[in-house]
């Protein structure tokens, strides 16, 4: 009973799990993602500089990998937050994570709509 | 003392005075911030198929002024911090290091503030070549 007030408490094995494979592949993604526009590609900011980048199919298979991991990583880290202060009650919980779930696959959808032009080639 | 009693007394009072405690509240402040922040990028980034290659640009032009550039350098930090607390958070999840959580502290934020002199660097010779307004 304890390991399992415990468990709730702090959000679950698997969100627990995938926040820290999502957290080693953002690591890793920003790295690359904050280099090459912020130091390499400085100044340039452009629609035609991004364009250019997204011509090449590893930014564009990397920026949908961001996309997902990073939508993960954030709505999680809300619910761990809103967890810590409100909704005790197992039915708000689960309504929480539907309603985050809801938000997280919009974003990632209309995220590859902006980037769709891209993503055909 | 019991294990319920040392749970107890983890749960409460140790997280809440010294350096974790302040880990805790950064990461999270940072970790709030760019939960905003990346609604907002997804915005702004869509703006290219939305309203097109005019629009975007236009956006852009506004992303260069100073105030935007400065608070790009903000974001910076956020993502530097919550980023390399992180690393450290995984690495005591792993039961590495969970006795030296304070000198790992002092090494992340070392290595932060050197990610971040480039970035600021880079930042301020930008501010100073383009010599743009403020807003």
């Amino acid at each position: 009973m304890r390991t399992d007030v415990l468990d709730q408490s702090r959000g679950g094995m698997w969100a627990w799990l995938l926040q820290r494979i999502t957290a080693v592949l953002l690591i890793v993604g920003f790295a690359s993602h904050l280099i090459s526009t912020h130091i390499m590609a400085i100044g340039e900011l452009s629609y035609d500089n991004i364009a250019h980048r997204l011509a090449s199919g590893f930014f564009v298979a990397m920026d949908v990998m961001l996309l997902a991991a990073v939508l993960y990583h954030a709505l999680n880290g809300a619910r761990m937050v809103i967890l810590d202060y409100w909704l005790s009650a197992k039915a708000q919980r689960r309504a929480l994570s539907l309603a985050l779930w809801l938000v997280g696959v919009a974003a990632f959808i209309y995220g590859l709509w902006a980037l769709w032009p891209w993503i055909k080639g | 003392m019991s294990a319920k009693h040392r749970e107890t007394a983890n749960v409460g009072a140790g997280n809440w005075k010294g350096l974790g405690m302040w880990a805790w509240i950064l990461f999270r402040v940072a970790g709030v911030v760019l939960v905003f922040y990346l609604f907002a990028h997804i915005g702004v980034i869509s703006s290219a198929r939305l309203g097109g290659h005019h629009t975007m640009n236009t956006i852009f032009k506004t992303f260069d002024k100073t105030l935007f550039v400065l608070l790009d350098l903000l974001l910076v930090w956020a993502v530097l911090f919550h980023g390399l607390n992180g690393v450290r958070i995984v690495l005591m999840d792993l039961g590495i290091g969970i006795t030296r959580h304070k000198a790992m502290f002092w090494a992340c934020i070392t290595v932060a503030v050197v990610c971040f002199a480039f970035f600021a660097y880079s930042a301020l010779n930008f501010i100073a070549d383009k010599g743009g307004a403020w807003l």
